[in-house]
């Protein structure tokens, strides 16, 4: 073998050692992402308009939202986990203001950060009415603060 | 007869005690003996001189790695039976409390003892040529020992543990481009729950362990190959602690002597050894300073081996390891803290999840294995790192404090509130 003949060879050879090093790192990191998730779906009936009083939010713990009803504008759901690093936040009736027990982060009567560390506001799902009559939130579609279901 | 003589020789591989080659060959072929130098500095020895902090950090992972184990027979890694379990072992396991003590105070032990270590290398200037590396071998031992803390605190699945994965796991996702996915690759999944529990359980049971088994290894390894114990700068004259820092053998020793290569064979390059060793090497005036480390170092070192176990033990006699609540994702506790450790990064992150969940720490990781190669000034006298030894205990200042509002200073909604006012949280 001449030095040209082992330095292609040799460069064939490493590239070929690191693509398959390369590759096996690539299975391995796409190995620890499940391909199937065994989680409650983004999408749920939370039950009947009759359901939800007027007046407070109603706060339903699994899926850690609030459901608001308002005589005249409807329904609107809020998100109760907080943008900054997850925590469950609490609506108090007395300031209307949503309140993070983490780390102090608070939200307005519209979500919006008024202070504390939250980098946004907090997020509004689109609420809508299934056939049948029930009313469906999807976690993956996020509203306006002023979106508003009216039934 | 001989049968069984020859089985415990091929166990013990050395001829009988009874002859020379046999009592040198039970310290050459003795791992333990083995990683230890035949002699050593006197004063190395003294206990003002390291505090033996770094075999006590040593010891408390051995007690963490038994009781570990033993824990582990007690342990499924299943969101309601991970708490079932916790209080089987308060209640109903033989010794489960006694273990569990054990396995907690020897962890917050170890966070402190290796902090303690930094700060006692640090401040001897032991992080200087040749030793930079295995200081940072050391930062990311401490760095795993937090991870093995972190990830150990969530096992229990209380509300301490589901809200830590909640909190910890977003400050992942702050972390730019692979932010996101990092949290997603943690949770195995896209909130915190079962699969989450699992794969924090197989990173403190067998991905961080292994881990830091394998740089502890190193970390001895290294502090063999650097020259042992850094001496203790007051210990040497001027032109003495020149020399040292300057490693090597001294200048005017005798170079290794080398056999003449053979025209027949080809040498690899590792064969090859030219030059003075790179090492600190004693010298023979040195000789009368040191003591054989068998049985001088050892005898100490199993004295606060026992120490170590003894006061381990009785604090697990009498301090209790806390249980929370069983987790639940709709109540987060008011205020919601992490163990005493991890205030201080909560309490940045209290002010900017990215700026102090993930640049402030990454700057501070970077900083501290940054300082042996930025900090190039040869000496190890305190007099001549003023600079220096300002900023680390600048940086140990505020690491503290930080701690210490977290801990003492925040009440509900993580509000400023002194620890001698006391409040009674409304219920909203």
């Amino acid at each position: 073998m001449n030095r040209r003949a082992f330095l292609s060879w040799g460069t064939v050879g490493l590239a070929a050692l690191c693509s398959a090093v390369a590759v096996s790192l690539g299975a391995v990191c796409r190995f620890l992402v499940p391909s199937v998730f065994y989680e409650p779906p983004q999408s749920f009936k939370i039950g009947n308009p009759a359901d939800f009083p007027f007046g407070p939010p109603a706060f339903l713990a699994d899926e850690k939202i609030f459901v608001f009803r308002d005589r005249d504008k409807g329904f609107a759901v809020a998100s109760a986990v907080c943008t900054h690093l997850g925590c469950t936040v609490a609506h108090f009736q007395s300031d209307q203001r949503f309140h993070c027990p983490c780390h102090g982060s608070e939200f307005g009567a519209d979500g919006s950060v008024l202070h504390g560390p939250a980098p946004r506001p907090l997020n509004w799902f689109e609420v809508t009415l299934a056939r049948d009559g029930q009313l469906r939130v999807d976690k993956d579609k996020t509203v306006p603060s002023s979106y508003r279901l009216v039934v | 007869m001989n049968l069984i003589r020859e089985i415990w020789q091929s166990i013990v591989r050395r001829d009988p005690l009874s002859t020379d080659k046999g009592k040198s060959e039970l310290v050459f072929l003795n791992v333990w003996l083995h990683i230890h130098p035949a002699k050593v500095k006197k004063e190395n020895l003294r206990f003002k001189h390291t505090f033996y902090l770094g075999f006590i950090t040593f010891f408390l992972f051995l007690i963490l790695l038994t009781t570990g184990i033993a824990l582990m027979c007690y342990y499924r890694p299943f969101p309601p039976q991970a708490y079932q379990d916790m209080k089987d072992l308060q209640f109903v396991v033989f010794m489960g409390p006694f273990l569990r003590n054990m396995h907690r105070w020897a962890a917050h032990g170890m966070v402190v003892c290796v902090f303690l270590h930094m700060c006692r290398v640090f401040y001897t200037g032991s992080y200087k040529k040749p030793r930079q590396f295995n200081w940072v071998v050391g930062v990311l031992l401490l760095l795993l020992t937090l991870g093995l803390s972190f990830t150990g605190y969530l096992l229990p699945w209380d509300q301490l543990a589901y809200w830590a994965i909640t909190v910890g796991t977003n400050i992942g996702s702050y972390a730019p481009l692979i932010g996101g996915q990092l949290r997603e690759l943690l949770l195995g999944g896209h909130s915190v729950g079962e699969a989450a529990l699992l794969r924090f359980y197989v990173l403190h049971v067998a991905v961080l362990p292994s881990l830091i088994i394998l740089m502890t290894i190193v970390h001895f390894w290294r502090v063999r190959k650097d020259g042992g114990l850094s001496r203790p700068v007051w210990k040497l004259t001027p032109e003495k602690a020149e020399k040292l820092v300057t490693i090597g053998a001294p200048a005017e020793a005798v170079a290794l002597s080398v056999a003449t290569a053979s025209k027949d064979k080809t040498y690899g390059l590792m064969e090859v050894v030219t030059g003075k060793p790179i090492f600190e090497t004693i010298t023979p005036e040195e000789e009368a300073d040191t003591v054989f480390s068998y049985p001088y170092a050892f005898v100490r070192e199993a004295v606060v081996l026992m120490a170590t176990v003894t006061t381990i033990m009785t604090m697990s006699l009498f301090l209790n390891a806390p249980l929370e609540e069983l987790a639940n994702p709709a109540k987060t506790p008011n205020p919601a803290k992490a163990p005493w450790y991890f205030l201080g990064l909560q309490e940045l992150v209290s002010h900017s999840a990215l700026l102090g969940g993930v640049v402030a720490p990454a700057l501070m990781v970077l900083a501290l294995i940054a300082i042996p190669y930025f900090d190039r000034n040869p000496s190890r006298r305190p007099c001549d790192r003023k600079w220096i030894i300002w900023l680390f205990t600048f940086f140990v200042v505020v690491n503290l404090v930080l701690i210490v509002v977290g801990t003492f200073f925040r009440g509900p909604g993580w509000a400023l509130v002194p620890p001698w006012v006391h409040v009674v949280s409304g219920a909203e």
